[in-house]
């Protein structure tokens, strides 16, 4: 029978998801809020479940009714479960203002679109129904009453569409009062009715494409049509390939004509620029004006980015501990003769822009997969996460299909935080980068790191090896309409014409169940090869096992085996669909009995597709029809080579920084008046400010391995207790081993303006620093410290200048990553971050700055000598270690004042000085003795924000003195390379100070940590002071925040 | 003399995920931890008669157990009284220890553990929230934590505010303190729970469940202010003393 459940907070608790709610529309619409009185939340079950009438009431009563907390309104099917009225008119007697003007909005998932309470729900009743319930379906949604006199039709779908849905996956109806009093909504033909349905009508079609009746502007047309994205050269290779006379002739002894659907999208997945890294792979033809050429020198032919910066700085470091680098889904480095780590960085900038909460979801479970399904699969032991944002006060209006970066952050914080935290993955490091350019497209990069025997089963853990006969076996999620041309549409400009398939939201706990299964089998040896069903489903995944099988590789599936969420898929959408929560392995047939029990043990779903052959082919039938059959060579290496002009035309004159105007009060020339001042704005700018807010909605505990938290907090446990930032992370992945793994970032998209060359290399030392900062390892041949890069770029193709800075940050990143011995170990690159769009009618383009973002992964040899960033002690001397290579140029003082009062310098790195600082705080650095109390690398906002950031939490003081021989400026707000400010016992000073000299360390005596509670900064060489009490640092940087 | 060790019985599947860390406490507290996929005893229909005979402690660890889909602990609970079928209070009136420990508590509070008019439902501040708090335990009726005093530990959580049927707040809180089921209190009130509760067990003192994560604080280094005090790095956590506890009850039955 049909049954509808609403199920209601009782009016005496509160409603957080109601509260939510009108906070989001106080932040979007404060003149809607005042409109809104009063707002209570339902969620709403719509379910057909083949059960008898009694016993489905009983099993609604357990399932749904928590009988302290809810009433049930299921239109007289309990009348018990609801209230004295037994309806809604029990929530409207609580409503403040009586009799009210009520209404509510209904909101619904649309076909097709995950929807994990549903699914649950259904499980929840085969338990208590104790039998399998395959024709059952459950439907979950909500209703939102809203009271206000004020209120009409039009503000409620105002309400809907800018607050309360995301019209792409869900849908919304007005539901007026009369209609709540009445009970039509639980009629069984009126639940039948809104129940969602899912027809498609495609089984087993396939199209012939006669690419030669196609002219240039045929193949172009198709390409764009078909969502391929490829290019006209692409396409005629395609063409080109089937025109091959051996080609034509085996397709016709194997039944096949034209080409296929399922081969153009096989193509179009494995060409996609999210897959190929066709710009990576580029000929670059690069060129500079004379009179900018720096010191360094970038070749005027680059054959491939990828392989002569950073493929070639790996080769040329040849490190002994790095076990497989490049090839695989992450980077594979030895941590101990017994484990290894992996790490991976993805982005999924597109589907968040389209929806940001599942985005970002999909965003952090795919970067998980790729951790399973590196090597012979690895644990997940922590998570990342980095968001680019536009400023959350934009106040202009939005283009086009784009939502106020609000929107952008609250969606993508809660689908990190459902992702890490229900996944039982800590979230432990990230960074919030806010510039107006990325309101065209948020960037959002997730990054996961996984530990793994470095044996397994017999088997060196990093080894992928398939034989022939093998069965391809497809794990976990069902295949469905969604997710279809993610890898294409990523590869695009986001535009009005976007697709709302390409948007899906991630399953945790399917993922969950499948990661717990992965790993048990993987321990048991029942499986050869495993990686993820990410971009490009299943043409992407057994295309690229395929090509480890055998001498020739090769692979042969049946796509109508896939099981399948509905019925109806086209055999293109069956390998195409990046549907979630699947990963593609490699299973002897004599594990597969074995291996499909365990799965069904462990609640997980596994189809066996077909066979790994050695004939050389992917092939794809559709039961009994070969559907297609290319060349696993040609698929893989026969896209033609993109040719790209890069053309630099040097640093700008005037490097001014973009964005809004400069801050009132601005800096004057005095720093005794305006000192103080501007320390406080930089304070409480959101690129420097507290992000407690955001850390703390994030799990960064869980597995209990956490040493060095994201933020040191103080007074722990007690209401006074406040936190400030850390460098970077560290946890202990092994109970029985004291070495730790810290991970850390940097990023830094301002100095992209001035030269792209700058920011990959401040970007790399930035988060260098930060992983020594906390204790890692650094300048012994075993010290484990490696790099991964991230990638965000304009579209490069035809901009020359777009391309240069491509070129130049990928010379940065090469250069800085030799001078400092330290190799990429794995990367994406995301390169089409641009809107085109319009608004208000006139057409609008938004890149975003090239950005950057490096993580750095180190090991910590000894976590009982790891560190934090807090002063600790009164009495403390604290040094500046490094300092020589500050300036204001490109800083956050010089985004925020435009004018800059002190000196005019951009600081450049000194990698020869860098390594000696390195393997001086890498190395011994008195941590036998814990001689550093504390140390806390110099970043955005410069030396007097790190200050504060350490003072911040413990509420002590601290006294700084500008040395006399320096610009005040810049001395305190200055930005650049290789800068610490440490805190050392009194009693240590002359050791460390001997320590620093030897080894030719720069450093200097700035000050001390005082009881006193205020920073005193004091300069003209020491005749004059200012002063700003520790408790109004704390103010301004927490209030900075976004806390929602 | 019975020389084996103690066996811990440490749950997981369907979304737990601290079972690592669980099973941890236990192993260092001197029990020999066992982590089980529910299914596996879901295939086993281990009788009450056999779980106390195999294991002295049950486990339900923290999570996010079917993804809190329905409420936090619901399909859990379900899962333990439907298809596992072990009455709890039967299995502590042979002997036997339970701890649930977060999402492992609130599968125990839908279960009905704690009385039929106790819930819990989402943090008043209608947030997920990770951060240390102080906890104190409150009379010494409970086993798992006698002679502890305040500890500080994790909270990581979005539904730990215990609430009390409405109607009969009074007369339900009276009986909840007079069976010492009230058993740990924060510090302050991170979640808006009532009476500042943290943590609750039965009548028996045997079956015990708290929101905070005494697991997630084995080893002084996770405590989030240990580098104050780095000389300490290698001392247990506060956390520890419950899974002691526990395995003192256990070796003082034998």
């Amino acid at each position: 029978m049909f049954a509808r459940i609403e199920v209601a907070m009782r009016p005496q608790f509160t409603d957080p998801a109601a509260q939510g709610f009108l906070r989001k529309v106080e932040l979007a619409h404060p003149s809607l809020r005042q409109k809104v009185r009063w707002a209570r939340s339902l969620d709403v079950y719509w379910l057909d479940l083949p059960a008898p009438r009694e016993e489905l009431i009983q099993a609604i009563t357990s399932v749904f009714w928590d009988h302290v907390l809810q009433w049930l309104f299921t239109g007289n099917l309990i009348p018990s479960a609801a209230g004295k009225h037994g309806g809604m008119q029990d929530l409207f007697e609580a409503a403040p203002i009586r009799p009210g003007v009520f209404w509510a909005l209904e909101r619904r998932y649309r076909p097709g679109v995950t929807d994990n309470v549903g699914k649950t729900a259904l499980e929840a009743f085969e338990i208590v129904l104790k039998r399998k319930l395959p024709e059952g379906r459950a439907s979950s949604g909500s209703l939102l009453l809203l009271e206000g006199p004020e209120l009409n039709e039009d503000l409620l779908a105002a309400l809907a569409r800018d607050v309360y849905c995301n019209e792409l996956i869900e849908t919304w109806t007005i539901v007026p009062c009369e209609e709540l009093r009445k009970s039509d909504r639980f009629h069984q033909e009126r639940i039948k009715r809104d129940l969602p349905k899912i027809l498609v009508r495609g089984s087993g079609i396939v199209q012939e494409m006669d690419l030669e009746a196609l002219d240039d502007a045929g193949l172009e047309l198709l390409s764009r049509k078909r969502l391929l994205a490829l290019s006209l050269v692409e396409m005629r290779a395609i063409r080109d390939y089937f025109r091959r006379p051996e080609v034509a002739r085996k397709r016709k002894e194997s039944g096949l004509g034209a080409p296929t659907d399922v081969e153009l999208e096989i193509f179009a997945q494995t060409w996609s620029e999210h897959c190929k890294h066709k710009i990576f792979g580029a000929k670059v033809e690069y060129t500079e004006s004379a009179e900018s050429a720096g010191s360094f020198s970038i070749p005027s032919e680059i054959n491939g980015l990828f392989k002569s910066t950073i493929v070639a700085t790996t080769a040329e470091l040849k490190k002994p501990w790095l076990l497989s680098v490049f090839d695989d889904n992450a980077g594979i480095v030895a941590f101990d003769d017994e484990n290894a780590i992996c790490i991976k960085v993805e982005t999924h900038n597109s589907p968040s822009a389209l929806d940001p909460y599942g985005g970002a979801l999909t965003g952090i479970v795919g970067v998980n997969r790729d951790i399973l399904g590196c090597g012979l699969g690895a644990k997940p032991i922590f998570n990342t996460d980095v968001f680019c944002v536009a400023p959350l006060d934009y106040s202009e209006s939005l283009p086009e299909r784009l939502f106020h970066p609000r929107r952008i952050l609250d969606g993508v914080r809660r689908g990190v935080e459902h992702g890490g935290n229900k996944s039982g993955i800590p979230t432990v490091n990230g960074a919030l980068v806010f510039d107006q350019r990325y309101l065209g497209k948020p960037l959002v990069y997730c990054g996961t790191g996984g530990i793994m025997p470095r044996v397994i089963a017999g088997r060196r853990c990093e080894t992928k090896e398939i034989r022939p006969g093998d069965r391809v076996c497809m794990v976990g999620g069902r295949v469905g309409k969604d997710g279809i041309h993610g890898a294409t549409f990523s590869s695009l400009a986001l535009d009005d014409a976007s697709p709302s398939s390409a948007v899906q939201l991630g399953d945790p706990i399917t993922q969950k169940r499948m990661a717990d299964f992965l790993l048990e089998a993987r321990d048991l040896g029942l499986y050869r090869a495993i990686t993820d069903n990410g971009a490009g489903g299943l043409s992407s995944s057994v295309g690229e096992l395929a090509r480890l099988s055998g001498e020739q590789g090769g692979a042969r599936i049946d796509v109508s085996r896939a099981k399948t969420k509905y019925p109806g898929l086209k055999p293109y959408e069956l390998v195409v669909s990046e549907s979630q929560e699947r990963m593609t392995l490699a299973v002897p047939k004599d594990n597969l009995k074995a291996f499909v029990e365990l799965a069904e043990r462990r609640s997980v779903e596994v189809s066996d597709l077909g066979e790994f052959t050695d004939t050389g082919r992917f092939e794809v039938l559709t039961g009994e029809k070969l559907v297609a059959s290319l060349d696993l060579d040609f698929l893989h290496a026969g896209v033609p080579k993109l040719e790209l002009q890069a053309e630099w035309k040097g640093r700008p004159s005037e490097s001014l920084p973009s964005g809004p105007p400069p801050a009132p009060g601005g800096a004057s020339k005095k720093f005794a008046e305006t000192g103080a001042s501007c320390l406080l704005e930089l304070l409480g700018r959101p690129n420097i400010s507290s992000k407690e807010w955001l850390i703390r909605q994030y799990d960064h505990e869980v597995q209990g391995t956490s040493v060095i938290k994201p933020l040191h907090t103080v007074l722990a446990g007690l209401a006074g207790a406040s936190s400030g930032p850390n460098d970077a992370a560290v946890v202990k992945p092994r109970p029985d081993s004291e070495a730790g793994v810290a991970v850390g970032c940097g990023i830094n998209p301002k100095l992209s303006d001035i030269d792209a060359y700058l920011m990959a290399q401040s970007a790399v030392d930035e988060s260098i620093r930060n992983v020594l900062a906390v204790g890692a390892e650094y300048g012994r041949p075993e010290s484990m410290l490696a790099l991964v890069d991230n990638f965000c770029w304009p579209d490069p193709v035809g901009d020359p200048q777009k391309t240069a800075a491509l070129v130049r940050a990928c010379y940065g990143l090469r250069d800085a990553a030799l001078s400092l011995s330290v190799p990429l170990i794995s990367g994406k690159d995301s390169m089409k971050n641009d809107y085109r769009g319009s608004r208000q009618g006139n057409p609008v383009t938004i890149s975003v700055p090239p950005t950057l973002l490096m993580t750095a992964i180190g090991k910590v040899p000894d976590i009982r000598h790891a560190r934090t960033a807090d002063f600790k002690t009164a009495g403390d001397v604290l040094y500046l270690v490094g300092g020589t290579q500050l300036g204001l140029v490109g800083s956050e003082f010089h985004s925020c004042y435009v004018v800059l009062p002190g000196k005019q310098r951009l600081a450049e790195p000194n990698w020869q000085e860098a390594v000696r600082i390195y393997s001086w705080l890498g190395g011994a650095s008195g941590k036998e003795h814990n001689r550093l109390r504390s140390v806390h690398d110099i970043s955005e906002g410069g030396l007097l924000v790190a200050v504060a950031e350490s003072l911040i939490a413990r509420g002590l003081g601290a006294f700084i003195s500008v040395p006399a021989d320096s610009d005040p400026w810049e001395f305190c707000f200055g930005e650049g390379y290789h800068s610490f400010v440490v805190s050392v016992p009194e009693s240590d000073v002359s050791a460390l100070e001997t320590e620093w000299t030897v080894s030719d360390v720069p450093f200097r005596k700035i000050g001390a940590v005082i009881t006193q509670e205020r920073l005193d900064v004091s300069f003209e060489g020491g005749q004059k002071t200012w002063s700003i009490p520790t408790r109004q640092l704390r103010t301004v940087w927490e209030k900075g925040g976004y806390w929602e | 003399m019975n020389t084996q060790k103690p066996r811990a019985l440490v749950v997981t599947g369907d979304g737990i995920n601290c079972e690592a860390e669980t099973a941890q406490g236990f192993r260092l507290s001197g029990f020999e931890p066992e982590i089980r996929h529910l299914n596996d005893l879901v295939v086993e229909q281990l009788t009450v008669d056999q779980l106390s005979s195999r294991y002295a402690v049950v486990a339900l660890p923290g999570g996010f157990s079917y993804g809190d889909d329905l409420s936090s602990g619901k399909v859990l609970a379900l899962k333990i009284q439907h298809q596992l079928g072990w009455e709890f209070s039967d299995y502590v009136s042979r002997g036997g220890l339970v701890i649930g420990i977060c999402n492992g508590f609130q599968a125990l509070v839908r279960l009905g553990i704690f009385g039929k008019d106790v819930s819990i439902t989402n943090n008043a501040q209608g947030k997920f929230v990770n951060s240390w708090i102080r906890v104190t335990p409150w009379g010494d009726h409970c086993v798992w934590l006698k002679g502890v005093g305040t500890l500080e530990l994790p909270i990581r959580h979005g539904e730990g505010r215990i609430v009390l049927a409405p109607e009969r707040r009074a007369e339900v809180l009276g009986k909840m303190q007079r069976n010492g089921i009230t058993c740990l209190r924060y510090e302050g009130n991170p979640n808006g729970s009532e009476e500042r509760l943290a943590g609750l067990c039965d009548a028996s003192g045997r079956i015990f469940g708290l929101m905070p994560h005494p697991e997630a604080f084995l080893r002084w280094t996770s405590h989030p202010e240990w580098t104050l005090q780095p000389g300490r790095a290698s001392a247990p956590g506060q956390g520890l003393v419950i899974f002691e506890n526990a395995y003192r009850e256990c070796m003082n039955a034998r």
